[in-house]
């Protein structure tokens, strides 16, 4: 299929998500009419494909916890089906979504509800949600984080202590509602990026084999030694690694309806990894909201040269190794001692459920000398990146939560596992476990 | 002593003379065969006309319909969504005709402006690239429903009565002079009166037939002869709304060739097949076919859009002069009114013929004409300034909005259905659960209708459009039943429940494929088994041997270690 196929193919899908074609606008005839002003697809005939039959719906964690919740079916076809052209209302219950999109997976008819859930709680924030509102700027300073992860790590030891001093945290808490009983997380000393240029870039160069490392935010400010882990590991199979430049994958903006400035990062994203996987390079991430959001979100939402190419070529780390390693066969003789020879008790964050990638830890280490791993069921976490980090839905998170910690208590290890930084804060809050990414075990198996 | 009326008929033609006879100090009463909307107003296409489409070949119905349309925008907003409406031209279609087609507005009075393909796609996206040209008029969707019901309600207030579910089976005559109707019930009426079979008879000074396509019959009973050409036309039911605009080809041989936004849905239709018996003629799967097919030419995605049902109904038209028409198609869409004395040696009796939706109330208004100078009453007719219940004022919608405590596309809906009722019926305190998610219609809504029309929730659908949505009622039947459960003895519920989900199954035999398939599917499932629908030892007669089953926990005996069997 040739690129400019691709992108008619996937214009055609976003257009109408049952794949009829109304009319593709072809980029290489300008006089052709772009007939859906940018960003503005009509999501009613997505609604063909409902049955009404509720399964998204007993898979959401948020309404099984919260009865005034409508759902995903509401949220989703039933809300886009009653919409009429030119009306703004949206109903306000959606910022109650937690955007864990297992109501998406689950479906058995393929209703778009990811992009539906995304695309009204854009039009939410932008037509109903006041600019001024304490809300709407606690939302936003929470979705772009990686704004203030940049000026905290300038101060790292600062911030570290600044943003875990009771005080502060009190008038946080009474001004932009952010629950005090989170832990803020630790700022590294040095970030990822500092790192890697430290060391001199990649030191494996492998022109057959090349990834791009997109890390996202926190591996880079705060969790660096998983991003140090990742980087060993692949070098060690013999991988040549990229570090382009990057910035927010969009996870956070996604689920607090800020999706002009998801757009702005997505943007830098999409135009510096197009170009080198134009060069021949695969992209990785080790985070599973990443991947998601360059695989999954961005084609269903922005309309921009090579996104689609983007998500094409976009995996998990894991997964990767995986596909193109015989990691299972590595992990035979392979064992772990010290630091990581632990009892896991495994959780596969939401997004990766999403993407199949659900029981790759499971099957991986299970055969592995040295470490035990247990998963802990299907709940999700509940702190879903920024949602628990709201005060008014603090409770709600803790609710949702409560089977996963459950499950752990009653695993026999006393460590956690999971390929997700917030779902890894989730748990660490919950149970009082450190937690780990499976990135950093297999490194423990493989490099010295 | 006001004269007494009998109108016969409950649909828009009949419920507005009903309305405007009452206005005017007449004794009415309407008799109406099944629900209100019974016959040809509730298989209708639900157009607002412009007069666009009559502004060549039909224009003395042209300009009945743009002076009408312009009237029920003030009298009845919240019966119409105002979605405007385009012919479009496409590539290949005729220059010539596109221009007759201004003319003939610009004759008709019928506002106008030409736009071009790009501006029609950028108003309409899903229009085909081979949009070349179009033309904007004033069209609009119309709920025959809400129309009809209101209508009554007014009827209703100024002193008439109305009877559902009631037949007329004969007029009863003096020599030549119609004295009034025997009728018999088909069950209880809206109010709880009466019960299937009983036969009644109310004397009138005047019978009026509105009974649309079976007019003629309700002639034949005094032997007069009305020779209708009324003719049948299939209308196809999307699941969603891909346009929001009445889209109409521009060709001079239109059949199944307009595309009419409702609600959650759009419409497509209708063909023109004449027809015999207005109660039996085929419903066939190529007239559905045929429709998706040419409204498919002008908006490509319905080709695979997701169709819930279709419905067929048949046009009540009178042809004047039936030895120089060709086709159904152009026999003219005016409206006559008989005097059956003058025509017919026939006193006491009128029928009022032809016509459409949109002319109803101009319809209504002739035949009251008639009437007051037959009785001497010296009366104006007000029905083109009063405005119908539920739209006195518009402002309310807007004030409404959101204030009840619902989701806000929910409160949209149920206010845009209610009108100026909204207060009185969403405003109480009781928790207000959506009870009808596809439509999104709550309990509150489907209480009050239950209040007025009783265990009948087909009923209940035409007011609410509970049911309607793209389950089919799979998933809302049974709770609607349970509504009908608080005043009503269960079997009635059931009874209530079996009729809107036969009814329902109905429409959607000829959509069967693709993804209504399944969804039919499901629905059965679901009542069959799930809820043993099909089965039911009640209905079935069975008796059931309760004791085969597992006969629970037997009593316990605590032996010496204390343990207990028998678990």
């Amino acid at each position: 299929m040739s690129e400019k196929h691709r992108a008619d193919e996937a214009d055609r899908r976003r257009r109408t998500t049952d794949g009829v074609a109304s009319e593709t606008v072809n980029p290489e005839q300008p006089d052709a009419v772009e007939v859906f002003p940018e960003g503005e697809f009509d999501l009613r005939p997505g609604a063909d494909d409902c049955y009404k039959c509720t399964t998204c719906e007993t898979s959401c964690p948020v309404a099984a916890v919260d009865k005034s919740f409508p759902g995903p079916k509401f949220q989703g076809p039933e809300q886009w089906r009653l919409k009429r052209k030119d009306e703004i209302e949206i109903d306000p219950s959606i910022s109650e979504c937690s955007n864990c999109l297992r109501c998406d997976t689950s479906c058995p008819s393929g209703v778009n509800l990811a992009q539906m859930h995304n695309t009204a709680r854009g039009e939410y924030v932008d037509n109903q949600l006041s600019t001024f509102s304490i809300k709407y700027v606690r939302n936003r300073i929470l979705a772009n984080y990686r704004t203030s992860a940049r000026l905290a790590s300038m101060f790292p030891r600062t911030a570290n202590f600044v943003m875990n001093f009771k005080p502060v945290r009190w008038a946080m808490e009474k001004i932009l509602h952010v629950p005090s009983e989170r832990d803020f997380p630790e700022f590294a000393t040095q970030t990822f990026r500092e790192w890697w240029s430290e060391r001199g870039g990649a030191q494996v160069t492998n022109p057959d084999k090349q990834v791009a490392y997109f890390h996202g935010c926190y591996a880079n400010y705060n969790t660096t030694e998983v991003a140090k882990a990742m980087v060993r590991l692949y070098e060690y199979f013999g991988y040549e690694i990229l570090v382009p430049p990057q910035k927010c994958s969009g996870t956070p903006m996604f689920a607090n309806g800020m999706l002009d400035d998801a757009r702005r990062h997505a943007e830098t994203n999409v135009e510096n990894l197009a170009a080198v996987i134009e060069d021949g390079a695969d992209v990785i991430a080790s985070c599973t909201s990443c991947s998601m959001a360059l695989r999954n979100e961005y084609p269903e939402l922005f309309d921009i040269d090579g996104i689609e190419t983007l998500a094409k070529n976009t995996f998990d780390a894991l997964e990767y190794l995986r596909i193109h390693e015989d990691l299972h066969g590595a992990i035979q003789d392979a064992s772990v001692s010290g630091e990581f020879a632990e009892e896991f008790a495994y959780h596969a964050p939401c997004h990766s459920r999403n993407q199949g990638l659900d029981r790759q830890a499971i099957e991986l280490f299970r055969d592995l000398d040295g470490v035990q791993i247990e998963d802990v069921g299907d709940s999700c976490s509940g702190i879903s990146g920024t949602y628990g980090w709201k005060e008014e839905k603090y409770e709600k998170s803790m609710k949702i939560g409560a089977e996963m910690f459950e499950h752990m208590e009653a695993a026999e290890g006393t460590t956690g596992m999971t390929e997700c930084p917030t779902c890894g804060m989730q748990m660490e809050h919950g149970t009082g476990y450190d937690v780990h990414h499976p990135l950093e075990v297999l490194e423990a198996a493989f490099v010295d | 002593m006001a004269p007494t009326v009998v109108v016969i008929g409950g649909g828009a033609t009949g419920t507005g003379t009903a309305r405007d006879l009452a206005m005017r100090g007449f004794d009415v009463t309407l008799l109406e065969r099944g629900n209100l909307t019974h016959g040809t107003t509730g298989r209708t296409h639900g157009h607002l006309h412009s007069g666009g489409r009559y502004a060549v070949s039909d224009q003395e119905s042209a300009i009945d319909c743009i002076e009408e349309n312009r009237i029920l925008r003030d009298i009845a907003p919240h019966c119409i969504e105002d979605t405007g409406g385009l012919f479009v031209q496409l590539e290949g279609d005729s220059d010539e005709y596109f221009q007759e087609k201004l003319d003939g507005c610009a004759e008709c009075g019928i506002p106008t402006e030409v736009i071009s393909g790009e501006e029609a796609r950028r108003q309409e996206p899903y229009l085909t690239g081979e949009t070349k040209r179009a033309i904007r008029v004033p069209d609009g969707a119309l709920d025959p429903f809400r129309l009809a019901v209101a209508n009554a309600a007014d009827a209703i207030e100024h002193g008439a009565r109305v009877e559902t579910h009631a037949e007329v089976v004969d007029l009863l005559t003096d020599e030549s002079d119609v004295t009034g109707v025997r009728f018999r019930r088909q069950g209880p009426n809206y109010r709880g009166e009466g019960s299937e079979g009983d036969v009644e008879t109310i004397e009138a000074d005047h019978v009026v037939s509105a009974a649309g396509a079976w007019a003629g019959q309700v002639a034949a009973m005094v032997d007069v002869d009305v020779v209708m050409a009324i003719s049948k036309g299939a209308m196809v039911v999307t699941n969603v709304r891909q346009i929001d605009t009445v889209i109409n080809r521009c060709l001079p041989k239109d059949e199944g060739d307009t595309i009419i936004p409702h609600e959650t849905t759009v419409l497509l239709g209708a063909n023109d097949e004449p027809v015999d018996d207005p109660d039996d003629y085929p419903e066939e799967q190529w007239e559905v076919n045929m429709m998706i097919d040419v409204a498919s030419e002008m908006i490509p995605i319905i080709e695979n859009a997701r169709m819930i049902r279709a419905y067929w109904g048949v046009r009540p038209l009178y042809d004047p002069d039936p030895e120089g028409t060709e086709d159904t198609g152009d026999v003219t869409r005016n409206y006559f009114v008989l005097d059956h004395e003058e025509r017919d040696d026939v006193s006491g009796f009128t029928s009022v013929v032809g016509g459409k939706l949109t002319t109803y109330r101009e319809m209504a208004e002739s035949v009251t004409d008639h009437l007051c100078d037959r009785f001497g009453v010296d009366a104006a007719c007000r029905t083109h300034e009063e405005p119908l219940p539920g739209s006195r004022d518009p402002s309310i919608l807007e004030e409404y909005m959101g204030r009840f405590d619902l989701r806000s596309p929910v409160a949209k809906r149920s206010v845009q259905r209610l009108g100026d009722r909204a207060p009185e019926v969403l405003g109480s305190e009781d928790p207000n659960p959506v009870v009808c998610e596809c439509e999104a219609v709550t309990r509150a809504e489907i209480r009050d209708a239950i209040k007025d029309v009783g265990a009948d929730l087909n009923t209940v659908r035409l007011r609410t459009r509970a049911s309607m949505g793209n389950c089919q009622g799979g998933f809302c039947t049974h709770r609607l039943g349970a509504e009908v459960y608080h005043d009503h003895e269960a079997p009635t519920a059931r009874d209530a429940i079996d009729e809107l989900y036969q009814e329902r199954w109905k429409g959607q035999r000829h959509t069967l494929w693709g993804r209504q398939l399944s969804q039919a599917m499901l629905n059965h499932m679901l009542h069959a088994t799930t809820m043993n629908h099909d089965a039911d030892p009640r209905l079935r007669g069975d008796t059931i041997d309760f004791t085969a089953f597992d006969a629970g926990r037997k009593t316990s005996t605590v032996t010496d270690e204390g343990s207990t069997n028998g678990d």
